[in-house]
């Protein structure tokens, strides 16, 4: 019951700060601004990926990771240590309380904005535009990932304000290594820990369909790897023959035209957010609960 | 005796550096209100925030009512009744959403939690402020709601931290008021600095001096520890009579006497003597003179004194008691009678 009391305690207060409030309009707007422009122009997977850009890749992330940042940091603490953590609650329970509670806000604004925008996307009859063969199941698990993602943002928050106990300090520090790490990932394509590279891979994984993809997968998998060793060896023939390699093939300028998707496991997107969140949480849970107050 | 409160060599260092509480041994007996006396910094708010299990101790160990303090004591913080210096309290919440809160926290059925919050409002006075928002409320009105969130569990111990500290005159003599009410029923420690409200309120009284505790006791045994037994007595005359009578009373068996401003004798009882008869020698001598006698005030019953004694004493003995403790590794060190 204390923990059910904080969770509803933090949920009233995240609903009733400017903060929350202010992100769900500007992130509609955003939305509504987004899916106008694409109307007539993108497919509804592309359209969609680009729908969740904002939140995966900018600027929507801050707000996430900022969320996460306040719980037991600053002149917060003092209130807390006072008001709550004297009384007969746990630390742990707060803290995953609190925790919860950012989550449900984010995932709660997340839905509110996406929800209407994708089944208007999906259904809607847009003759200008090609039909598109996105999928159930690669909506639900785009939404799964996507949710993952953002309940990752938040625990990475939680931990650096946990950690470095001034908000200010936190929200810059995560700025300025998350971000330009999330570029490095980037480059190295990996959608697992990038969540620039699964925005990318997003449009492959709403046409993925529920059945198929296993043996598609596997051939496409296999060709494409085939095409890739023989592209290699050509080179360092070419090399040894005393040519000149081949110049680096460049993506085109689309944001989801680039890279190749084909190969993307859902399983090692989800264990690659799910692993660190874990961790996150629990590092946070146990240096707050060995801190003085 | 049962105690409420129970630490063994209770230090606390803060990272290696700042000792806040230092080898303490106190013992708080239940059903006492406990003055937890010290100047600021002596560690009163730490030794607090131990038992509460918001600070873990560098060494030594802390009990309430038998069980262990800790970080994840639950059960002992359910007993205890907190209330901080200058609560900082939930700004954007009501009072009630407050304690409705803290009702659930602490695990209160509803139909044991709604009465409770109401009547705790109006206990303290805030039944006018509930549709008042917590940030726009006085320092009275926060201290007022802390104490309504102390007793929300109706807990058998209160811990409240200087509880009159900032408040107006009406608001203190409510709260000390409150404070002996309560104590009929619970045990109450209250730390503070202020020696007047430890000398209204309290029964038992500990001293703290930095992070030491140097005398725990009950409050007559604490008086008694002061060695003048001095008396001052306010009287109104000419100061040449006034100067005239000290002398002749500094000539009397046992006492001495001196004049310390023109309204003002001071008179010193030795000890063993019979402190009444001594005084009533002086006073006839003041009635002789034609001096008018205003008050007698006993500076021996004095707390401030005691308690200034204490300081002294304790900033005098510092290494001998050290010297005492490695020998003996007893508590108490010599000339204190912390226990």
């Amino acid at each position: 019951m204390p923990a059910l009391a904080i969770l509803r305690h933090e949920l009233g207060s995240l609903w009733s700060g400017w903060l929350v409030r202010l992100w769900l309009i500007a992130a509609g707007l955003l939305a509504l601004l987004t899916l106008a422009s694409a109307w007539g122009q993108l497919q509804t997977a592309i359209l969609t990926g680009s729908l969740l850009f904002p939140f995966l890749v900018f600027p929507w992330f801050l707000i996430v990771m900022l969320l996460g940042i306040s719980p037991v940091t600053g002149s917060r603490l003092d209130a807390l240590a006072d008001g709550i953590l004297s009384r007969p609650i746990t630390r742990y329970e707060y803290l995953l309380a609190s925790w919860a509670a950012r989550v449900v806000t984010v995932l709660a604004v997340f839905f509110l904005v996406i929800t209407p925008c994708v089944l208007l996307a999906t259904f809607a009859k847009r003759p200008a535009v090609a039909a598109d063969s996105v999928t159930w199941y690669g909506m639900l698990c785009a939404a799964t990932l996507v949710s993952l993602v953002l309940t990752f943002l938040v625990s990475l928050g939680f931990l650096a304000g946990t950690l470095l106990r001034r908000p200010l300090v936190a929200a810059v520090v995560l700025f300025f290594v998350w971000y330009p790490a999330n570029f490095v990932l980037d480059t190295l394509q990996l959608e697992e820990f990038s969540p620039i590279t699964l925005n990318r891979a997003l449009p492959t994984l709403l046409r993925t369909p529920w059945k198929a993809p296993d043996d598609q997968a596997d051939r496409k998998l296999s060709s494409t790897d085939a095409a890739a060793l023989q592209r290699q060896w050509d080179q360092v023939m070419t090399v040894f023959g005393g040519g000149q390699p081949e110049p680096p093939r460049r993506d085109s300028g689309d944001f989801f035209q680039r890279g190749n998707y084909e190969d993307f496991s859902f399983w090692k997107v989800f264990l690659g957010y799910s692993i660190p969140t874990l961790a996150a949480v629990a590092v946070a849970t146990w240096c707050f609960c060995r801190r003085d107050l | 005796m049962s105690l409420a409160i129970r630490t063994e060599h209770l230090t606390k260092i803060y990272g290696g550096k700042v000792i806040a509480v230092n080898d303490m041994s106190l013992q708080v007996p239940a059903g006492s209100i406990y003055g937890l006396l010290g100047p600021n910094g002596a560690g009163k708010t730490t030794t607090l925030r131990l038992l509460l299990g918001l600070q873990t101790p560098t060494a030594g160990k802390a009990e309430v009512f038998g069980h262990a303090c800790g970080v994840n004591a639950t059960g002992v913080r359910g007993m205890i009744g907190f209330l901080p210096t200058h609560p900082t309290l939930p700004g954007h919440l009501r009072p009630v959403e407050y304690l409705e809160l803290l009702g659930k926290v602490c695990r209160l059925p509803a139909e044991v939690r709604k009465p409770r919050l109401t009547s705790l409002l109006r206990a303290v006075g805030l039944l006018d402020a509930t549709d008042q928002r917590i940030d726009t409320f006085s320092t009275g009105m926060r201290t007022r709601l802390g104490i309504a969130a102390s007793l929300m569990a109706d807990p058998p111990l209160l811990l409240w931290d200087e509880p009159t500290a900032g408040l107006d005159p009406a608001a203190r003599r409510f709260t000390l008021d409150l404070i002996r009410d309560l104590g009929k029923t619970r045990t109450i420690l209250v730390a503070t600095h202020i020696l007047s409200d430890i000398d209204q309120i309290c029964d038992h009284v500990g001293v703290m001096y930095e992070g030491r505790m140097i005398f725990s006791g009950p409050m007559r045994e604490m008086k008694r520890r002061l060695q003048r037994d001095e008396y001052i007595l306010e009287v109104e005359g000419p100061p040449e009579t006034l100067s005239a009578a000290a002398q002749r009373a500094d000539q009397l068996p046992d006492v001495t006497a001196r004049a310390a401003d023109q309204h003002t004798l001071v008179v010193q009882v030795a000890e063993g003597a019979s402190r009444a008869a001594a005084l009533a020698k002086v006073l006839e001598l003041v009635d002789v003179g034609g001096l008018t006698l205003h008050s007698v005030q006993s500076a021996r019953n004095d707390t401030e004194h005691a308690y200034l004694q204490l300081l002294q004493e304790d900033q005098a003995h510092g290494f001998r008691r050290f010297e005492y403790e490695k020998r003996h590794g007893a508590d108490a060190g010599p000339g204190d009678s912390a226990s």
